[in-house]
């Protein structure tokens, strides 16, 4: 087999599966955000008029920004989290590396939903939390904590993107030279230091990539704001879904789409300054 | 001989004879009814008049998960024999030409269904829905947790339940709610400046609202847990699962009426199966399963004959025979699409002003 069909026969499989499944949905959306209404041929023309109308509409705008802030700040919250973790993994663990890698991995097997509920339990007017607080005295009437806010939206998907934030600064931290940190020890330099000049520089693709893992499917995120984030914690996915189910406005919803799909490419672009796009993928 | 067209004079031999074998004996009905549901409704109870009927008739069910659903996988190709949306996207269907007029003389338990309920499912003097299944949107408090219970839908502004309230996330019924406790009549014929009226008094509902709801599990759990002392445009179905846990729950009568909900069957355009189609609406509408309904989920049911066959307890939580509720019940209207964009657009606005 020569090295390009090898080339083709590796990457043909999963390049048309993403072609049918990604880029002609996505082609199709853009399509439809320059229609009049769903179907019939009355709608079959072309019109910027969705575009301008989400243009005039500092609503989507707002929430599309307000959004865009919670994913950093999840995205930055669970890199923060992460990195320590995979640094004790890789560096201190030993032989329990499996082990906890493992019990790190064990919550994602049981439901989303099941313990995005248990969390309402715990933390709910009747749940565990309430009942110490109670009998502690330290509150006199149960009421929600946390939960219904922004801020129990952030501290949800937090938890949830850990894990998956901590694998590729994992396989970072992994590839390291030993001998390079060994060769600091020799040459007297300190520990923290090694670690700012050795370890971090050259963990970073990894931590570009996981805190990316977290930022972009956050950002049109529906169902922890529906579920946990009250009437503040809506976002920018939740009014997509609007369009789409109750107000029938499939061109609305997919100019809105192409617009989060614009502010994470920017995104992107943004973030990649500091770091090259090979170095995303961990190469 | 190539081996395909032996094959292919095996298949016609095989046909030929299926054919010859046909003709003589009599043979069932067989073939494969397509619906596209609400899950809970596929139990082989609530068609078994179709089933003994049909022996040999596949009947397969796919799900969806609100009426706009239903619409948006007609809408994309999805082809069935039955579908089953509620009231407010019955007239866009018929507008559409998305579903045919039912023959009801096919139907022998048309007879018994409630005329009133039947009448929405008319459109151009044709009876295009067979309503099968109802209930009430009004507002279910905690008792043991309010001062006072609401009587309106203007209470739910009282400033005694803030952050307390759970509205149903949906422009329509917001607007609808809203119109009521303003005083407005008929919430869906409103003018520009009502509408206007309508998002301010909405704004002002805000700070008392935890949270929005969209799935009855979802609501449910946040009423037992607590959170919820106020649940707005709550299902009588909720209410009948509430008072089975054991707590001490209310479902109000608002001095402005009840909402309500209907949805119903119709068989799309495409189905080549409409005989079958409209034995399944009959075996549906059978009074054994309509009491199914109201005795298992809570549900208003339309085939009157299936009353007496209501436990008594649920008949009166339900209120099915209590004529003074009902006809006083505001059931939902058919949304222009420039209503339907407007309504979402305010209420977008309005649930993230927080």
């Amino acid at each position: 087999m020569d090295k390009r069909s090898r080339f083709a026969s590796l990457i043909g499989p999963p390049g048309i599966y993403l072609l049918l499944i990604f880029l002609v949905p996505i082609g199709v959306m853009f399509i439809y955000s320059f229609r009049s209404g769903i179907s019939g041929v009355a709608h079959d023309t072309f019109t910027l008029a969705n575009y301008q109308s989400f243009l005039r509409n500092t609503n989507f705008q707002n929430l599309l920004w307000r959004s865009a802030i919670i994913s950093v700040t999840i995205a930055g919250f669970s890199t923060l989290m992460a990195y320590p973790l995979a640094y004790y993994l890789v560096f201190k663990a030993g032989a329990k590396r499996v082990t906890l890698m493992t019990l790190l991995i064990v919550p994602t097997w049981t439901s989303y939903l099941l313990r995005i509920f248990s969390w309402k339990l715990i933390l709910g007017s009747s749940g565990a939390l309430n009942s110490l607080l109670l009998s502690l005295g330290w509150i006199e009437k149960a009421s929600p904590i946390l939960i219904y806010s922004q801020q129990a939206v952030i501290a949800t998907l937090v938890y949830v993107w850990v894990p998956f934030v901590a694998l590729p600064i994992f396989a970072a931290l992994e590839r390291i030279d030993k001998s390079l940190l060994e060769a600091a020890t020799d040459l007297g330099c300190p520990k923290w230091e090694a670690f700012l000049r050795i370890t971090l520089p050259l963990s970073l693709p990894g931590v570009l990539a996981g805190f990316f893992f977290a930022l972009i499917p956050t950002l049109g995120e529906f169902v922890t704001p529906l579920l946990v984030g009250g009437v503040s914690g809506s976002m920018y996915g939740n009014l997509i879904q609007d369009q789409f189910m109750r107000a029938l406005n499939w061109p609305m919803g997919s100019v809105m789409s192409m617009a989060m799909l614009l502010a994470v490419l920017f995104l992107i672009f943004m973030l990649t300054r500091f770091g090259s796009l090979s170095d995303l993928a961990g190469f | 001989m190539q081996p395909k067209t032996k094959y292919f004079n095996i298949l016609l031999l095989l046909v030929a004879g299926a054919m010859v074998l046909s003709a003589c004996t009599p043979k069932p009905v067989t073939g494969t009814l397509t619906l596209l549901d609400w899950s809970g409704y596929e139990l082989p109870e609530f068609w078994t008049d179709f089933a003994t009927k049909y022996p040999e008739v596949k009947v397969e069910f796919s799900f969806m998960s609100e009426s706009a659903d239903s619409y948006a996988k007609m809408k994309s190709g999805t082809l069935v024999d039955l579908v089953h949306p509620c009231s407010n996207f019955w007239k866009i269907m018929v507008d559409e030409g998305m579903v045919q007029p039912l023959d009801t003389s096919k139907i022998s338990n048309w007879k018994d269904v409630n005329p009133a309920l039947a009448l929405q499912g008319q459109f151009n003097g044709k009876q295009y829905w067979a309503p099968w299944d109802w209930g009430f949107e009004s507002i279910l408090v905690r008792r043991d947790l309010v001062q006072n219970v609401p009587n309106s839908w203007a209470d739910l502004w009282n400033p005694e339940y803030k952050g307390h309230i759970a509205l149903y996330d949906s422009g329509e019924t917001a607007h609808v709610i809203t119109a009521l406790a303003l005083g407005f009549t008929d919430p869906w014929s409103t003018t520009p400046e009502q509408d206007e009226q309508i998002r301010q008094k909405l704004l002002e509902l805000m700070p008392n609202v935890l949270t929005v709801w969209s799935s009855q599990t979802e609501l449910e759990q946040m009423i037992a847990s607590g959170d919820v002392w106020v649940a707005a445009s709550a299902w009588n179905a909720s209410y009948v699962n509430m008072v089975d846990q054991g707590l001490d729950v209310v479902y109000i009568d608002p001095a402005e009426g009840r909402g309500g909900y209907l949805c119903g069957f119709a068989i799309p355009t495409t189905s080549t199966n409409v005989d079958l189609a409209l034995a399944m609406i009959d075996a549906y509408l059978a009074p054994a399963s309509q009491a199914k309904l109201a005795n298992d989920y809570g549900y208003g049911i339309v085939n009157t004959a299936a009353i007496p066959l209501v436990n008594q307890t649920t008949a009166d939580l339900l209120s099915l025979n209590d004529q003074n509720i009902i006809s006083r019940t505001i059931f939902y209207k058919y949304l222009t699409p420039e209503q339907r964009d407007s309504w979402t657009n305010m209420w977008s606005e309005v649930k993230t002003s927080q």
